[in-house]
């Protein structure tokens, strides 16, 4: 270095200056931002989406599927290749879109935030925003507000962006009224199908063909590796009906927690507000010397509109819920006097209390069931997870019966129905995943040792060992025969009606009669194009009036093939003016969201996006 | 001695090193002082920009509210700042997209088409541009102009837009009657829609029916 420089110092010197000019003016974080890390699973410009990133996003993915599906869907099975690119190409379309709305300088106010963010139902308490509220909701997600606020700006700046390309996009009114023209145009079908059913006899199956299908096929012939299993379950629901809480400890609890039954008192008072001492005195002086006039002095110089037209009253409330100044004199007079003024931020205040409910304890009587349900549920959680340790334990070390761990904790030992290794509804507990994977595990099956205790849901833990074991097994030949030589035959119905369904169609568009019976006719279109396939649809939809009839055909799985005719061309569908106006909203939305993606796709294709997709596979 | 040597030469660096000083310390000096001013003008200039962005932000704010609210005033007030004082900002197309849309909707079209044509001349952004010009062509088509519409559309968007023009020209020649330009025009929306990164399929869809419509 130093040779370097001593050879060429003007160069060196100039590049040492330069390197220290961004740590003076930016700090560090020149240096550091760009380039990415190598574990990134994509770098949209340069900067890249962490393997964090796209955890959460995996994580709230998840979570939305438990949400629309139930708690018993397995989110991993629903985990593949294909869903993971597709997370990672959202995020990549977020941040092109962030890139874009930070290159355009777009903002979010603090007012905008603060606006949603008391928007939001969750975080509110009674008549409005709640901070701890708030705070609490935030905390059990694991983020500070900050954070929260952090993203939530990002969302609002995404979401500005998005509504100012995809929000505004029109649909000529010519266009939509022809799509939804078309969509309503209908015509009047007929159908008749051609069979499979009678071709089955004229069929011919030969010996060597089903055989021929039997060895090509070994795989339809299999029956499934299956068990049955025997299975111990401990719960804390199961603990919490053998054991009832002792009267005497009901009791002692009510005792030590009398604070929480406790009601605190309440006092009902009405006022009278005014701007100043001397207005305030003199009230008060006038209202002391005919007690039965306090509401009307209140209705006629009270400032305050709400009470002022109840002559003053306040109804009941209790500590906290008054300015300070205001509650100590209403909680320090006595029912019915009229007490010295006092101010508040409001102004001046004649108070005059006119109920008081004293503090009361709830009694035992009435809080003895809630308390009651309490205690069961913490002692069998207590139970639940004081036996939960030994029970695995059990389990684990006496592997080769579910009898002692049974007899231990007095659970009855339950056998299974037969199970695979794909979770069907009556596998119940033991269609847990993990159970089931355990089960299926060498060390179950060939050593029939138990499973490890498995967590099934919370509080509840199954331990199972299987019983009887079938594996795989290869049908014989002998067995499916038949059933091999129905499908060919039905198959080859099949291709015999579609031919003779195909021949007769030809023999319609010219005008012959084929023998046919066509249905009741049934009007079709577009919108509601009753069962019948695209392919077919074209065709009898463009059908003209000045040409009939029209005929198309379609295959119809095994069922063999159908014929429709046209046979006359009906009038549209008439159309009220209010779904005229729904339809052309929503053409517009749909244009919409077709042009905010090509928007997307138009960043993309000017971004450098590298996706790296050996940073999110899914690892066992 | 050994030592000596060794402080010998390093004095004899340190003199060079110092006599390079002596020469270079202007030129150092000056070459500091210019990237201090770049710097301070490029975060200047920023600072601007930022300052611009926001102020236009709070306009573009106002904007949606009345668009929102329904109220045409104050939406020509905002819009009419947005474009007098900031249209170099992102905020002032949005805007104009905005206005434009909701001089539609009322069915204003004269309005909507001098806020799509204020786009098309003063965005920064060619993805607004693009899509400002698609939806200028809508309008002139409600216009009874597909003529006007069709020349509009000759100029070519960037490859994301691409199958969106063809799908309208397809609408345009369907207004002038061409049927077969018109099949070409949505079989080629089709082709694009149909390549990687493609459409959707609500999309293809819609085009299908109206190529099947004019009998394939």
């Amino acid at each position: 270095m130093f040779e370097l420089v001593h050879k060429r110092k003007r160069l060196a010197q100039v590049v040492l200056v330069l390197l220290v000019i961004p740590f003076a003016f930016f700090g560090l974080e020149s240096y550091t931002r760009w380039g990415g890390g190598k574990d990134d699973v994509a770098t949209v410009n340069g900067a890249g989406i962490t393997q964090r990133e796209f955890a959460e996003e995996l994580r709230r993915q998840q979570d939305r599927l438990r949400a629309a599906f139930g708690p018993n869907v397995d989110p991993e099975a629903l985990d593949t290749p294909d869903t993971r690119r597709a997370l990672v190409e959202s995020l990549v379309a977020q941040r092109l879109l962030a890139d874009a709305a930070r290159r355009a300088g777009l903002t979010v106010s603090d007012d905008a935030l603060r606006q949603t963010i008391a928007a939001v139902p969750a975080f509110q308490a009674e008549g409005g925003f709640s901070r701890s509220n708030y705070e609490a909701l935030l905390r059990a997600q694991g983020m500070t507000p900050q954070m929260f606020e952090e993203r939530l700006r990002q969302d609002l700046m995404l979401q500005q962006l998005g509504e100012a390309v995809g929000g505004t996009a029109l649909v000529s009114r010519a266009v939509s009224e022809r799509l939804a023209a078309l969509s309503g145009e209908r015509r009047e079908v007929r159908e008749a199908l051609v069979a499979a059913q009678p071709f089955a006899a004229q069929a011919k199956i030969g010996e060597s063909q089903v055989k021929a299908y039997f060895d090509a096929h070994p795989e339809e012939f299999r029956l499934p590796e299956r068990l049955r299993a025997e299975y111990v379950t401990l719960s804390a629901e199961a603990l919490r009906e053998r054991e009832p809480v002792a009267e005497e400890a009901i009791r002692a609890a009510y005792d030590s927690r009398a604070s929480q039954f406790a009601v605190a008192e309440q006092r009902r008072a009405s006022h009278i507000l005014v701007k100043t001492r001397e207005e305030a005195d003199r009230l008060a002086a006038e209202a002391r010397k005919n007690l039965a006039r306090f509401a009307e002095l209140a209705k006629k110089h009270s400032q305050d509109p709400g009470s002022a037209a109840k002559g003053g009253d306040l109804g009941y409330f209790g500590k906290g819920m008054m300015v300070p100044p205001f509650e100590e004199a209403a909680f320090r007079q006595k029912e019915g006097e009229i007490g010295e003024p006092v101010q508040s931020d409001f102004g001046w205040h004649v108070i005059r209390v006119t109920g008081v409910q004293a503090a009361k304890v709830r009694p035992y009587a009435e809080v003895r069931a809630q308390l009651a349900d309490e205690l069961a549920r913490q002692q069998a959680a207590r139970r639940f997870a004081e036996s939960a340790e030994a029970f695995s334990n059990i389990v684990y070390e006496q592997s080769d019966s579910l009898k002692p761990a049974a007899e231990r904790f007095k659970l009855p030992l339950r056998t299974s129905g037969w199970l695979t290794r794909i979770a069907t509804p009556e596998a119940g507990v033991l269609g847990h995943p993990k159970l089931l994977a355990a089960l299926f595990s060498e060390d179950a099956l060939k050593a029939r040792r138990n499973t490890d205790a498995v967590e099934v849901s919370p509080s509840v833990l199954v331990a199972a060992r299987v019983v009887e074991h079938v594996p795989q097994a290869q049908r014989k030949y002998e067995e499916v025969r038949a059933e091999i030589e129905a499908r060919l035959r039905a198959d080859e119905a099949t291709g015999l009606a579609q031919r003779a369904g195909e021949a007769k169609l030809q023999a319609l568009r010219k005008g012959e009669d084929a023998g046919l019976n066509w249905s009741a006719p049934k009007a079709v279109s577009r919108r509601s194009p009753q069962g019948i396939p695209a392919g077919a649809l074209r065709p009898l939809l463009a059908a003209e009036a000045a040409r009939l009839p029209v005929f198309a055909g379609a295959a119809r799985g095994t069922e063999g093939y159908v014929l429709y005719r046209v046979d006359k061309v009906l009038e549209p569908e008439p159309r009220p003016e209010a779904q005229r106006s729904a339809e052309r909203a929503r053409a517009a939305q749909l244009a919409g969201a077709r042009q905010m993606d090509a928007y997307i796709a138009s960043l993309r294709a000017s971004a450098d996006v590298e996706i790296h997709a050996a940073n999110f596979e899914k690892r066992p | 001695m050994a030592m000596k040597e060794l402080d010998l030469e390093e004095q004899e660096k340190l003199d060079a090193l110092k006599a390079w000083w002596k020469d270079n310390a202007r030129l150092v000096a000056l070459a500091v002082l210019a990237a201090a001013i770049t710097v301070a003008g490029v975060n200047g200039w920023r600072w601007y920009q930022a300052r611009q962005a926001s102020e236009a932000g709070r306009l573009y704010d106002a904007l949606t509210k009345a668009a929102r609210g329904g109220d045409a005033k104050a939406l020509r007030d905002a819009g009419g700042a947005l474009a007098e004082q900031y249209p170099r900002t992102l905020y002032a197309s949005m805007g104009a997209l905005a206005s434009a849309h909701f001089h539609f909707e009322r069915g204003e079209l004269q309005s909507a088409k001098a806020q799509l044509q204020w786009v098309l001349d003063r965005a920064a952004s060619p993805d607004l541009r693009d899509l400002a010009r698609l939806r200028l062509a809508a309008v002139l088509l409600d216009e009874n102009a597909p003529q006007d519409a069709l020349k509009l559309l000759e100029e070519k968007p960037q490859d994301a837009y691409a199958a969106q023009y063809d799908a309208l020209r397809g609408d345009l020649l369907v207004a002038l009657k061409r049927t077969e330009d018109a099949r070409a025009a949505y079989r080629q929306a089709l082709d694009k829609a149909d390549a990687p990164g493609g459409e959707g399929s609500a999309f293809r869809d819609s085009v299908q029916m109206r190529l099947d419509a004019l009998g394939g």
